[in-house]
């Protein structure tokens, strides 16, 4: 064929065209020229916009606002409406930010493919790939559908529903992981008032409170909305000042802001509790109806402050002068969880502490624990967490062959188990690892597939509080920013969330799994329950149209109705135990001292990856970044460590190493490590940084749910002759009070 | 038609027997106001910016060490930021006039202006002024969480607390639209979007921030409380945050250690 000059020139001018455009591909959208008045505001220049949401960073979920500009998500705030933080937030629903745009996310599917499992070595791969592997898994297996298990962080409501259906549907094994479990306060709670949802503990109209090793405005279930309360119950206005008193072996934030420090020895939480207990019924003190529903004086016999102070390391004098406070201070409060829980006699500890009130009368009182109604119907669905003793079963099932599909989602139990339960060794038993983290976490890094799911914010959801505020309260989980790797769904990458991945699976494998999901998308799903809230037309919002209903529900960031209370529990059957149950310690002959693992700022290591939260200093020891241990400063001294010594922890299952913190407020028989360190991978900020204190830890669980008792192993240290200096933030500026001599803290006493 | 502003007078009221050291302040601090991630060498070489940072004094120490009993030590918070001195101290050795007092009792500093000479982190007796040491980069992807309402300080400059500016330039130009002046209780973090981001993250109500010029206003109100006292008050400087006294069922007039 000839070419004339005319039609070369033509053809090179397409080809040219073509190869620019694919040269410089970019988002189809952008080709659309759109009028300025039909651009959504939060992408108009220099116009901000506040979105409600939900935090998705740790079980608490507060409700937040988040400030969007150009399409971004810039600033969180807590939501004024919500009925929990009512505008407050803490610095891990700030951080949240730094989730969203944190640079290791993974911007689409990845597939392990020929390279070993666990090298670290993945090939990118495409949504279609990865959904045909995950939907064809499941297709081959549904003759043996209980070989497949799925392992989730916490869920509740529309997301626990689905879940649940899901495996219901196809016959699979549902896991819920926490490492930090509130399985022992459910069962205690249970015991001393039946079956009831979590209460809620009215702090903020309390004049005592009684905490045992509940560390409520550092880390246990939500230090924001407690916090809130405890600023009204020192300083609100028209009442007097209350007293909190802080029993735990640890010095945690909340010993740090408490009255009075009782540092008593681990799991005698609960012993130290019934000998208030006698005091309080042997002196009258109490509430008459109360100790007869408790069984009388007769089972108290036993736990007279001469007879247990020197078990519990509190003394007779102590004990009594407790006791009379608590009982005389009305309306006195006692907590208990944390690491009171975290011993092989957990439920002893926690149903003797949650009796101290049934004790002093205050339940469903102001100023007392008061019962949380049950969620509204077609939210209500919650999945427990999983015992320590169903993991053992887990892994020993992998071990076997009997797991052929392990799916994990929000959840790394590889990082959060102890490691000597075996879980990284069984993981290669198991044909196919799908795993869900939108970064690559420890569990990831085994997996077969990784298929990043999105954000909290950039995803659909609604959640029930647990514990409420004493009324039924639905949070609504919006997307509020665009998702980020948008441009990458061109190229069938990106991130996608996890209901929706499994609604289409479940959707592929068809049958009965799929008519077990009617959904189609994770938006019908919130969308579904909204109805039932709309169809009650009680409560923060009535309307009569459900698009209304709905576009005000987003707004909001949920649905309360405080009129919507429990009634006060019925008669339980709990009788203060006779027979007091000891811990048991995981020890050898040469570990001597108690192991407090504790949250700090990272949680339980879920919030490691976020350099906010790796950098908050620990309210105490003002420690940054790194591991470290807390060890009494007379033993330090005498055994000559110093601040930023390596030590060597070693229990009889393992050893770390962490940076020694000299700490005046630990008991000489106690030391103390940080959850959180010592991520294998987890991006940047997390990744080889510290040490997992889950290494040294002990399977040993509580007697009574099989919960892990993380507080439950002894240990030795030694110092290793390195030292590096420990960051930290105390002594980044010269004390002010030194330079000026003069306090910058000024005391009173309280207004008799 | 444009009306001359009502004069502000900005203060911050803080409840030190409220606080519990959380550090929620000193993140929602660092989120909305484009301050660089304080990493491990930040710290370790004592360069660390906290705009508004948790102060941790211990009471006790060598009595819980000789008696062994470890209850006797006492744990102390306070949440330290610019005081926005009246009497400012770092004001008048600054000779480029970076460092200022505007006509709302607040110290301000003028980044632009700023040589970076250190003379007013060297006066400041409350060590609230941070030099910029390094320029600040983030990876990639942490670009776009940044305030676009607030710079990014480059190297060689100092900086500290504005009561974040940015957010009371919006009240005043709210004021200006709706001819009236916006009370305190907007501030309060239940209603308002506009107090400083330290105080709407607050979860206990520690830092409570308004216009002392109100009278009615509920921080005007607090600094009159009985427990109000200001920092080194010996100095003269006459801050504009007032802390209000911790209240301790044994109060001593013992000093920390």
């Amino acid at each position: 064929m000839e070419l004339t000059r005319r039609q070369l020139l033509k053809l090179s001018g397409l080809g040219l065209g073509g190869v620019l455009y694919a040269a410089c591909t970019f988002d189809l959208k952008e080709n659309n020229v759109e009028s300025p008045t039909l651009i959504p505001e939060d992408l108009v220049n220099g116009i901000d916009t506040w979105y409600a949401t939900l935090c998705r960073e740790c079980g608490a979920a507060e409700g937040l606002i988040v400030r969007v500009m150009e399409g971004r998500a810039k600033k969180v705030e807590g939501n004024p409406a919500y009925p929990l933080n009512a505008g407050k937030h803490g610095a891990r629903c700030e951080a949240g930010l730094q989730a969203l745009y944190h640079p290791d996310r993974l911007a689409g599917p990845i597939k392990r493919g020929e390279n070993a499992r666990g090298n670290g070595k993945f090939e990118a791969a495409t949504w279609t790939e990865g959904l045909d592997a995950f939907t064809g898994a499941l297709k081959q297996q549904q003759s043996n559908a209980a070989s497949v298990v799925i392992v989730t962080g916490s869920l509740r409501g529309p997301s626990a529903n689905l879940v649940q259906q899901f495996t219901a549907g196809y016959g699979a094994r549902h896991m819920v992981f926490e490492s930090v479990e509130q399985t022992v306060l459910g069962e205690a709670i249970k015991r001393v008032y039946g079956d009831v949802p979590l209460p809620h503990f009215d702090i903020a109209n309390a004049q005592y409170i009684l905490s045992f090793g509940a560390d409520f405005l550092g880390s246990w279930l939500n230090p924001v909305a407690y916090g809130r309360q405890y600023g009204e119950f020192r300083q609100g206005a028209n009442r007097k000042r209350g007293v909190l008193v802080q029993v735990e072996p640890r010095f945690s934030t909340t010993a740090a802001s408490a009255d009075e420090w009782v540092p008593v020895n681990p799991g005698t939480e609960g012993l130290l509790a019934l000998s208030i207990a006698y005091v309080i019924a042997n002196e009258r003190l109490g509430d008459a109806n109360g100790l007869t529903a408790l069984g009388g004086t007769a089972a108290l016999q036993a736990y007279a402050p001469g007879v247990v102070a020197t078990a519990t390391g509190a003394s007779v004098e102590k004990i009594q002068r407790i006791a009379h406070e608590f009982a005389v201070a009305k309306p006195g409060l006692a907590l208990g969880g944390g690491s009171a829980a975290a011993h092989t006699n957990g439920v002893f500890n926690l149903s003797a502490i949650y009796a101290l009130n049934t004790l002093v009368g205050n339940t469903g009182k102001a100023g007392g624990v008061i019962m949380n109604p049950r969620a509204p119907a077609g939210v209500e669905a919650v999945a427990q967490a999983a015992p320590m003793a169903q993991w053992q079963k887990l892994v020993d099932d992998m071990n076997s062959g009997r797991v052929q599909a392990l799916i994990v989602r929000g959840a790394d139990p590889l990082y959060g188990l102890p490691a000597k339960l075996g879980f990284e060794a069984a993981l290669a038993k198991v044909p196919l690892v799908v795993s869900f983290s939108g970064l690559m976490d420890d569990t990831a890094m085994f997996a077969d597939w990784v298929l990043p799911e999105h954000t909290g914010f950039e995803d659909w959801g609604a959640d029930v509080p647990l514990p409420g505020p004493g009324y039924q309260v639905v949070g609504v989980q919006q997307p509020v920013v665009r998702e980020f790797f948008e441009s990458q769904r061109t190229n069938d990458r990106g991130t996608r969330g996890f209901n929706d991945v499994l609604l289409t699976v479940a959707e592929g494998v068809g049958g009965k799994i799929a008519q077990a999901v009617p959904w189609k998308t994770n938006r019908d799903l919130v969308m579904d329950s909204a109805r039932k809230l709309f169809a009650l037309n009680r409560g923060s919002l009535k309307e009569t149209d459900f698009n209304a209903f709905w576009i005000k529900l987003l707004a909001n960031g949920g649905w309360w109705d405080q009129n919507a209370k429990a009634s006060a529990p019925a008669a339980s059957a709990f009788k203060l135990p006779a027979q007091a149950q000891n811990p048991e310690f995981q020890t050898s002959a040469d570990t001597p001292l108690f192991l407090m693992p504790f949250e700090s700022s990272l949680g339980d290591g879920r919030a490691a990856h976020l350099p906010w939260m790796q950098a908050a200093p620990d309210p105490v020891t003002t420690a940054t970044w790194r591991t470290w241990v807390e060890i009494n400063l007379g033993l330090a001294r005498e055994k000559g460590i110093e601040e930023g010594d390596v030590v060597r922890v070693t229990s009889q299952f393992g050893e770390i190493e962490v940076l020694a913190v000299p700490h005046p407020a630990i008991p000489r028989n106690v030391v103390a490590v940080p959850m959180g360190g010592g991520h294998r991978n987890y991006g940047r900020y997390a990744q080889d940084r510290g040490a997992n204190v889950n290494a040294i830890l002990g399977p040993a669980t509580d007697k009574d749910t099989g919960a892990f008792a993380w507080a439950a192993t002894k240990v030795r240290i030694e110092k290793i002759g390195r030292r590096i200096q420990l960051p930290k933030m105390e002594g980044t500026v010269p004390l002010p009070e030194q330079l000026e001599h003069q306090q910058a803290i000024l005391f009173t006493k309280p207004k008799s | 038609m444009i009306t001359p502003r009502i004069p502000h007078k900005w203060g911050m009221v803080v409840d030190i027997d409220r606080c519990t050291g959380c550090q929620a302040c000193v993140i929602a601090c660092q989120a909305e106001n484009n301050i660089p991630i304080n990493t491990e060498d930040r710290y370790i070489q004592r360069r660390a910016i906290e705009w508004i940072r948790i102060e941790r004094y211990w009471e006790g120490v060598e009595e819980a060490v000789k008696t062994g009993d470890p209850s006797l030590v006492k744990a102390r918070f306070i949440p330290v930021l610019c005081q926005h001195c009246e009497n400012a101290p770092c004001e008048p050795v600054c000779p480029v006039y970076a460092t200022y007092h505007n006509n709302e009792g607040m110290n301000v500093q003028v980044y632009n202006r700023c040589i970076g000479t250190r003379y007013c982190a060297n006066n400041c007796p409350y060590q609230v002024r941070f030099f910029n040491f390094f320029q600040p980069v983030w990876p990639e992807s942490l670009y776009n969480q940044l305030n676009p309402h607030v710079t990014v300080r480059t190297r060689g400059i100092m900086e500290k607390c504005t009561f974040c500016i940015q957010r009371l330039r919006k009240v005043e130009r709210k004021e200006v639209k709706e001819q009236k002046r916006i009370s305190d209780a907007e501030f309060d973090s239940a209603s308002g979007m506009y107090g400083p981001a330290c105080v709407r993250a607050c979860p206990t109500d520690t830092l409570v921030f308004g216009d002392l010029n109100d009278p009615n206003g509920r921080v005007a109100k607090m600094a009159k409380d009985e427990r109000g006292y200001q920092m080194f008050d010996r100095l003269g400087t006459e801050p504009n945050v007032i802390y209000l006294k911790k209240v301790d069922l044994h109060a001593s007039e013992s000093a920390h250690e």
